[in-house]
This record gives C-alpha cells, structure tokens and sequence, in this order.
C-alpha cells in the first residue's frame, strides 16, 4: 500500500513513526469525518511535494547557536532550485529552518514573526524561544493530519540563553542541544556527533557546521547547492558564510590536496613534493 | 433641549429628529474630560506629548500609560476611557502586523487610521453581523486559539476614546486622529482631550509648517504647560515622536522618550509663559 505524501517525508528524528495514519479526527480544527477520508484521500493525491530532501542541523555551545543548511530544493529525482535559502529570518534574533515542504516552512514561519512581533508589542519584552516554539508547535498541531509537511528548528537567544527547539508537523516539539533534520541528517549527525564540544570557538564551530553539512551533500543526492552558515548571538543572528558545496569544498574536506596536507603533516614532508603529489593525484582523478 | 435628548438618547442606533446620535455625542463628551494630547507634525517627524494625570503619590506612574506604540512606524497618544483604547490599540497592531504579513509592507498611516475608525463605528446592540474585523482571511491561522475573543460580543456602546496617530510612511510623516464617530482625520497639529479647545488655539496661533522637530518639541510641551492643572515635569508629561529612520527615506521610526530625554525637552522650554493667548 502506498502512504499518502505527508507521511513518507524523510524526517530522520522519528523515522519510526512514519507507519503511524492520523485514524481519526481528534482535535476540533479538524474535518467532520465524513470529509475526513475525503481529505486524507487528496492529501494522497497531491501534488509533487517540494523540498523533500534537505539536509539542515543546528547546534548550540558555548557562544551560541550555529545553525547551517544546504540549498537544494528537489521532487524526487529533480532538482528544483539549487539556491533555496533554508533559514528563515523571523526577527532579528530568531532563526528557523526549512525542510518538508517550502511553503509550509516560509509562510507558517512568517507567520510566528508576526505573532512574535504582537507579543512583542503586547509584553514590551522579546518572546522567549520556548514560547515561540510553543506558538509554532500549536499553531501546526491545529491542522495535524491534514498534509502540512515541515520539521523545522527555531533557535534564538533569550533571558535564558541560547535556545534551540525542534519543531514538525506532528506537533512534536524538542528542546535540544544538537538536531539535524532532512534526508541528509544522518549525514551530517555522524560528522557532527563526532566532533561536536561545547566549548568550541566561533570560527571551529561554524567549520563544524559547515563541514557536517558539505559531507551530508556529498553523500545524500538529495542535498546540495550551497551551504549556509548562520550564528545566533547574544545580540541577534548574523550570517556567517555562503559557500558552493562543489568541487571546492569537496578538495578541501575530502579530495587529495587534504589527503596529502594530512601527509605532509605527519611526515614532515618537503612542501615542493607535496605540490608535485598534488599534481600528480589531480591527473590521476582528472578533477 | 434637554427633554429631546431624554427620548433619543437611549438607543445607540437611534437618530434624533434633528438627525443627531446622542449616544456618539456623549461618548465624544467623555474624551472631553480625559487628558490633553497634542500632536504637531513636521517634515523632519511628528510629536506626540500627553498629560499624565496621576491621582495619588502612590500610583507608580510607569504604570499609566499614554502612548502606546502601534508598530515600528506609528504610535498613538490616547484620551478618554482609556480601557476602551486597549481594544482600538489592540486592533491596529494586529491590522498593521496583517498588512506586514500579506503586503511585505509597513502599514501607511492613513490605513491604520481608517482600521481603527472601522472597529470605533463596530458598536451596536444586536450582537450580531460581527464577522471578523479583517474580514478577508485566516480566523483559522489564529493557530492557537488565543485570538478568539474577536469573534465574541461587540462592543454595545461607541467606544469612550480618542487617539492621535502618529506616523511616518511612505508619504512621510502623518498625524491623524480617530473619535468615536469614526471620523478620521490628517492634521498639522492637533490637541484633544480636557484642555483641546484652548490647547488647539494655542496651536493656531504658534504652528508652523516649517518647524524643526526640537521646535515641535518645544510647541507640544509648552501648549500642554499651559492647559495642565499641575505644574508640567518630566513625571507628569509623556513624550514620543515618528521620525524617518537614518538608512531609509519611506520608513518611520517610533521613539518614547524616556524620562531623561523629556526631562531635557521641558528643560528648552521658556521660563514662563508670557501670555501668548
């Protein structure tokens, strides 16, 4: 049998539950019944779903959230856009990610902006990022089962420090220290796990970042296009970098120059031969 | 005189013979006895001021509060019940973060204006045909059903209050006011409130169009000076002014004065008043 769209997504954080089908409607946003197999049946039907593959993590430590992304934007076997920008800007010091569909992520989130901005007026003081997330959690759980498809981390600095949720379609809400969402998390979950420390530096955690996300492109067919690196401060995000994870990227985490740097390092090696290898191995592999 | 009214006056959608609604003429009678706001518009931004009325030494003034920020473009100064403002205020923040939302846009002033006259004319008896105010869209994107109220019962009477608005768009700067009967209004400079009618004499007289912003400053304080009971300082006068931000020419920004920068401004003003009207 075949699972309607909404559910075969690629969320690697609870792939387990992918098997689960919203039976009955629960909450009171949802359809009558009677319109409910009708709605699961065009939530089957629909069209093409954007943005499936995606690779996006987030990570706090010791000054901040870095958050980073890919910029691939596919439907199956094609690649729709190569330049999507994945971390929605929703104020000045609250980032969120995007993964599922794009237009769920980019309008659900733009509308947490503006609630966070009546809160704002409301309380003269900024929303917390447990509340944001809180909001954004609800405001999804309304319409649960009725195909909306994002997992998205928010992740900003309040009263409390740097914060970072996990937030999706399900209503599922996490708050957490390191997450990675899309086809490609798992990816980037083993290079950042691997190298991962809280008190890293700005610059060393961004590589991190940076690199979890090149070697989850490198691997994953479904991400890829450019790699964005932003970093939540005390005084609000700033965007770090904007990098093509082509064959730049690729000599410098995983082609031969890096392979022979390595070398050269342990053996103390000569930089003119080094060169000479490098040369040499760029012919052997004709890239 | 007085006999006519008793008749028509009950109902609030009831028209005298002479085509009068009393209700709505009372409710602009209650602005009458709130506090004087003076609003003085110029090319370089608008000035707000407010008389703060505080009726005993043992309320925290913070906590009245007079001007009220509606976005990053506008505010506006209230008088009258403010309670009521609450519910007007509430409303153009929420239609100014919808125009954000579907427009990518700050909200010209005149349509905040026009938005707040919308819900001040919204009053009646029956209850019903109160669909929701922005009337285009997403009662369901409300999301976590925090905004429900809206949908509740109106307001049975006009709502007893008065705003000047300040603002800065992109037609420049806008000082508009909104009363009871849904009128809407773009002024030079105006004052309502308790002491409107001297106050805007005052204005007449001493306004002009070519004003620098630090003269506004001046003019606002000095016409409040002279209608307020109490002797005007730093505690007892709000201050806030819609200037254009540095980096963009279309674009306003909103400032309330803290204590410290009014203090300053009543510091510019002239020692005594020599008598100008």
């Amino acid at each position: 049998m075949r699972s309607p769209h909404f559910l075969d997504r690629t969320f690697a954080v609870h792939d387990h539950q992918a098997d689960r089908l919203p039976t009955h409607p629960l909450h009171s946003a949802a359809p009558a019944a009677s319109q409910w197999t009708q709605l699961q049946e065009a939530v089957a039907a629909a069209p093409i779903r954007f943005l499936h593959g995606t690779t996006t993590l987030a990570f706090v430590f010791q000054h901040g959230i870095i958050v980073a992304v890919d910029s691939r934007a596919s439907m199956g076997q094609y690649i729709g856009s190569g330049s999507v920008r994945k971390i929605i800007e929703i104020n000045p010091y609250l980032l969120g990610t995007m993964a599922g569909g794009a237009a769920d992520c980019s309008f659900w989130e733009r509308y947490l902006g503006m609630r966070c901005r009546l809160y704002e007026l409301e309380h003269k003081e900024r929303i917390s990022v447990a509340a944001a997330s809180k909001l954004l959690a609800n405001i999804v759980y309304r319409y649960k089962g009725m195909g909306l498809s994002m997992g998205t981390m928010i992740a900003g600095w309040d009263k409390t420090g740097p914060q970072l949720y996990y937030v999706d379609n399900d209503g599922t809400r996490l708050h957490g220290k390191r997450f990675s969402v899309g086809s490609g998390s798992t990816f980037a979950y083993g290079v950042l796990d691997q190298e991962y420390q809280w008190d890293m530096e700005p610059a060393a955690a961004a590589e991190l970042g940076r690199r979890a996300v090149f070697h989850a492109t490198h691997r994953d067919a479904f991400s890829g296009g450019y790699i964005n690196v932003y970093h939540v401060r005390a005084d609000g995000w700033v965007n770090l970098s904007h990098d093509d994870s082509g064959i730049a990227k690729f000599r410098e985490y995983i082609g031969y120059e890096r392979y022979v740097k390595k070398t050269a390092a342990i053996t103390q090696e000569r930089p003119r031969e080094v060169e000479g290898e490098v040369r040499e191995a760029q012919e052997r592999m004709a890239i | 005189m007085f006999q006519s009214r008793s008749e028509y006056d009950r109902g609030v959608n009831t028209f005298s013979p002479e085509g009068r609604l009393f209700q709505v003429e009372y409710a602009l009678e209650a602005i009458k006895l709130g506090s004087t706001a003076v609003g003085v518009q110029t090319a370089e931004g608008v000035v707000i001021a407010v008389e703060k009325r505080i009726p005993s030494p043992l309320v925290e003034p913070r906590s009245i509060e007079k001007i009220v920020e509606v976005d990053v473009h506008a505010g506006a100064a209230l008088s009258g019940l403010t309670a009521d403002a609450r519910t007007l205020i509430e409303h153009a923040r929420r239609e100014a973060q919808n125009h954000r939302f579907h427009y990518d846009e700050p909200m010209p002033v005149e349509s905040i204006a026009r938005a707040v006259c919308d819900l001040a004319l919204r009053f009646g008896e029956s209850g019903e045909g109160g669909d929701d105010d922005d009337g285009d869209d997403n009662d369901k994107n409300e999301g976590d059903g925090e905004d429900d109220e809206r949908s509740g019962p109106r307001l049975s009477r006009p709502f007893g209050v008065a705003l000047l608005i300040a603002g800065w768009d992109e037609n420049g700067p806008a000082l508009y006011t909104t009363d009871p009967s849904g009128t809407c209004i773009h002024w030079g400079a105006k004052a309502i409130g308790a002491g409107s009618e001297a106050a805007q004499n005052a204005l007449q007289e001493q306004y002009r169009r070519d004003m620098r912003l630090a003269e506004a400053e001046v003019l606002a304080l000095r016409v409040l000076r002279q209608v307020m009971e109490e002797k005007l300082n730093a505690h007892n006068v709000e201050v806030a002014a819609v200037t254009r931000t540095v980096d963009h020419a279309r674009v306003g920004q909103f400032q309330l004065y803290s204590t410290e920068r009014v203090k300053a401004c009543v510091a510019r003003l002239p020692e005594t008043e020599t008598a100008t009207s």
